[in-house]
């Protein structure tokens, strides 16, 4: 173990990692000091996590080398990766509800006396030493059922202490924390390091980055753009490399219609979601006909929820939505579209269609209950294939099956199916949640440009996307979303690197 | 077809049993198909006992549409024979035909009331149906036990109440047999649920809602309140179904009357699948085979139990939905 201060206790060089479709790293590098705090930030899909399971022996990665404490392997196993003192916290914890805190954190390295009967006492002093060491109290005798998920996350760390982990990865960990436990969070991470422990801290939060971490790396789209000193960077900068340069460049504006009188307007409403009250707190906005707005954001921020609460599939705690003039919030979804809603939901497997349904009865999920497809009770069989089959037509969804379930379409192909269901129906304002996400190239540019007739139609369209350069080439106005709030609306036409990226970090808070 | 690979398999099963028993298979199978399908008497019981397992299964198919799984039918069995059988003997002076038709509007709404609590209870609580559907049975049975001993007793030996007016009772289609004109309201049943199901607007928010909750209520359907109309529908199935059975083959509300009625009528909508048009096919065949295994007992030496042993292995080899894929599908898989 004795190795040179200077010496990076991890580096990784070159990483390449496929996934099929998409190149989650592309030549990935990192390098970690003992004793430092190292952040590694990035949008969505920017590829921080896939990088750091490959470090953790998750993923395998397809080329590349890792060096750990002078040892270097084109990869390794999560047992490798622990018994080289490699520990990771994920988003999700890996922890069993049932059991206590003590069992948890030395399931499967329990120590034993005897004839393999465990040794409790000796796992309750270790564990007790790595907490009062860290400052990471937490009832050993608890079972984690009744704890917070702060306590929770200390569970975890401890866990990996106990293993015998130098290297602490921390999956976004303050996502799940209130700001005071994030408090503690910092306080631990200060007092590992102190200690000699290496941590790495995953986040897209630059102003927690600019507190806890020494070094800052930045990833976008896979790659490695950037390792810089904290106290030689600031968060502007930081926002602008996250984000890019290149985004903007190759953006084509779709070009701005004339838009018209306000067909949706937000005002002021508070959203919980499934786990907390008010997730979002006082989100106001309008849109108008004939313009799209682009709700960006990092995602969690609150859109999935804004977006249920507009489609009336999530109670509304106070605040008011106004479709047309009329309110909408805490109606039902059928009434809230009777007022002229359609909405393309963000998750196409579980909300946009029924997979055990044919093509022909997904799209005809809102046109069935009106003549001709109906007529009475009966479902005119006649006018429902043809009806499917003008969509299907129309927007070119391949292959051109009306009868077919809709299991075996490619995602695109699905997406296409939901899209023409949802703008057939003839809306005053489009709901259109994450549109392109999972989709070939193909059919992005089909639904993209769908959207954009469909406002030059004179629809309203609200655009939540977790992909900026769609919101950049689609939106007339672009509105930040980050931690349940509005961060600011801006014309498309301002929008730049540093502007965006400190909206979507938090940044412009503090600034 | 694989329905009658695992058909013929529980057979083959069944007969090794009848071998170790020390019977012929060939001659215990011979009777009970005599026993289920020769002369006008056991056909007549096969037919009679296929009304009861066809409504039966039609009513779980029809709330598992839905993706309710109503366990409870046979209470709203029970209570649709009781309140078809108090309408029959308290209405008077009322013209035959409606009559009828009340006794049976009192079936719906005895099974549809009850199903709909814990249609209910699921739709806006989350409460699991199949708990409260178990319970709910025994509080039926023990009411219409209560009934038909005490205030609605006909005061004889038998806990049963007195007989129904003749002019009430459907009509005998095959006597010396019990099979009633029962079976032709059964059979429209039947075909008007497969229209509702599959052409019907209706049908197309039942299965949006059993397949897929959060899709339905997407587009704007109200999965709450489809749920609870599918409980209510299938247990007004079921109150039908006990009426036919005080009506038809009774002639009177007999404490205890159904050997399970309902959960064989369950059975065969598993094994269907749900499918609607293989029901009445598998509630044939069930039928038959129950019919049957008394002749078989009768002139063999082969309890009747062994049926139900036959009907246990079907069910058990029909939800094994690899088990004959697997065989047709491993070969090319080894070679590649």
């Amino acid at each position: 173990m004795s190795q040179s201060p200077m010496e990076p206790i991890v580096l990784m060089k070159d990483i390449v990692k496929d996934f099929p479709g998409v190149r989650a790293v592309d030549g990935g590098f990192f390098d970690l000091m003992p004793g430092e705090a190292h952040a590694l930030i990035g949008e969505n899909g920017a590829g921080k996590s896939t990088l750091m399971k490959i470090l953790y022996g998750v993923y395998q990665p397809d080329s590349g080398v890792i060096t750990v404490k002078g040892e270097t392997f084109p990869h390794q196993s999560p047992g490798e990766a622990i018994s080289r003192g490699i520990g990771m916290v994920h988003q999700e914890f890996m922890l069993v509800q049932q059991l206590t805190v003590l069992e948890n954190v030395i399931l499967g390295f329990e120590p034993r006396v005897g004839m393999g009967k465990i040794d409790f006492k000796a796992a309750e002093e270790r564990i007790s030493a790595i907490m009062d060491g860290y400052g990471l109290k937490v009832d050993l005798r608890k079972k984690v059922n009744d704890i917070s998920v702060g306590e929770a996350q200390r569970v975890e760390i401890v866990k990996a202490l106990y293993r015998g982990a130098d290297v602490l990865i921390l999956d976004e960990p303050t996502a799940v924390l209130t700001p005071q436990e994030a408090e503690g969070l910092f306080q631990v991470i200060r007092s590992l390091t102190s200690l000699g422990k290496s941590v790495i801290f995953i986040s897209h939060k630059l102003n927690e980055v600019m507190e806890v971490a020494s070094r800052v790396t930045v990833m976008r789209q896979g790659r490695h753009i950037g390792t810089v000193e904290k106290s030689a960077t600031s968060i502007p900068e930081l926002a602008r490399l996250m984000v890019g340069r290149d985004v903007f460049l190759g953006v084509q504006r779709s070009g701005s219609a004339k838009a018209g009188d306000v067909a949706l307007e937000v005002r002021d409403i508070y959203v919980p979601s499934s786990t907390e009250h008010s997730k979002i707190r006082g989100v106001s906005f309008q849109v108008r006909r004939s313009e799209i707005l682009g709700i960006a954001g990092v995602d969690g921020n609150g859109q999935s929820e804004l977006a249920e609460a507009i489609a009336g599939l999530r109670p509304v705690e106070r605040g008011q939505v106004i479709i047309d003039g009329v309110q909408v919030q805490n109606l039902t979804p059928l009434q809230v579209r009777q007022a002229g809603l359609a909405h393309i939901p963000e998750d196409r497997n579980t909300r946009g269609l029924n997979r055990t349904m044919t093509v022909k009865e997904n799209l005809a999920g809102l046109a069935f209950r009106k003549p001709p497809i109906s007529k009475g009770l009966a479902i005119v069989g006649g006018a429902l294939k043809e009806f499917a089959e003008r969509l299907i037509s129309a927007f070119d969804v391949r292959p051109p099956l009306a009868d077919a379930p809709v299991t075996g379409f490619s995602g695109g192909n699905a997406q296409k199916i939901v899209v023409a269901r949802e703008v057939d129906s003839n809306p005053k304002v489009l709901l259109a949640c994450q549109p392109t996400r999972g989709v070939d190239i193909g059919s992005i540019e089909n639904i993209r440009k769908e959207l954009v007739k469909v406002r030059d139609r004179g629809t309203a369209i609200v655009l939540i996307s977790a992909d900026l350069e769609e919101i950049l080439s689609l939106s007339d106005r672009i509105a930040v979303m980050y931690e349940g709030r509005i961060t600011g609306i801006i014309d498309a036409d301002e929008a730049d690197e540093e502007r965006l990226g400190l909206l979507m970090t938090g940044g412009a808070v503090n600034g | 077809m694989n329905g009658l690979l695992t058909a013929a398999l529980a057979l083959g099963i069944g007969a090794a049993a009848i071998a170790l028993m020390g019977q012929s298979p060939v001659e215990a199978y011979v009777e009970l198909l005599k026993g289920a399908f020769v002369g006008k008497f056991n056909l007549g019981g096969t037919l009679e006992k296929f009304v009861p397992l066809l409504l039966t299964a039609l009513a779980f198919a029809v709330a598992s549409k839905a993706s309710v799984f109503n366990v409870g039918v046979e209470g709203e069995l029970y209570l649709g024979a009781m309140a078809a059988a108090w309408v029959a003997l308290s209405v008077k002076s009322v013209p035959a035909p409606i009559h009828l038709i009340l006794c049976f509007g009192a079936a719906v709404l005895a099974g549809g009331l009850w199903a709909a609590i814990p249609g209910a209870l699921k739709a806006h609580y989350g409460v699991n149906e199949v708990c409260v559907t178990i319970l709910a049975n025994y509080v039926a049975i023990f009411f219409t036990s209560y009934l038909v001993n005490y205030p609605l007793s006909s005061g004889l030996g038998a806990p049963q109440t007195t007989p129904v007016p003749d002019h009430l009772m459907l009509s005998r289609i095959m006597p010396p047999s019990m099979a009633n004109s029962g079976l032709f309201i059964a059979l429209a049943i039947l075909v008007g649920t497969y229209w509702v199901v599959h052409k019907s607007t209706l049908g197309y928010r039942l299965r949006a809602v059993g397949e897929n909750r959060h899709y339905a209520e997407h587009v704007g359907i109200d999965a709450k309140a489809t749920m609870i109309w599918a409980m209510v529908a299938s247990g007004a199935f079921g109150g039908i179904a006990g009426a036919i059975q005080v009506l038809g083959v009774f002639g009177c509300f007999v404490d205890n009357f159904s050997p399970g009625l309902a959960f064989d009528g369950m059975l065969a909508s598993l094994i269907a699948r749900n499918d609607i048009r293989l029901i009445p096919i598998l509630s044939f065949f069930l039928a038959a085979l129950k019919a049957g295994a008394l002749g078989m007992e009768r002139f063999t030496g082969v309890p009747k139990a062994l049926v139900d042993t036959v009907i246990a292995l079907f069910i058990l080899l029909a939800s094994m939905e690899g088990l004959f894929k697997f065989k047709m599908g491993s070969r090319p898989a080894r070679r590649g």
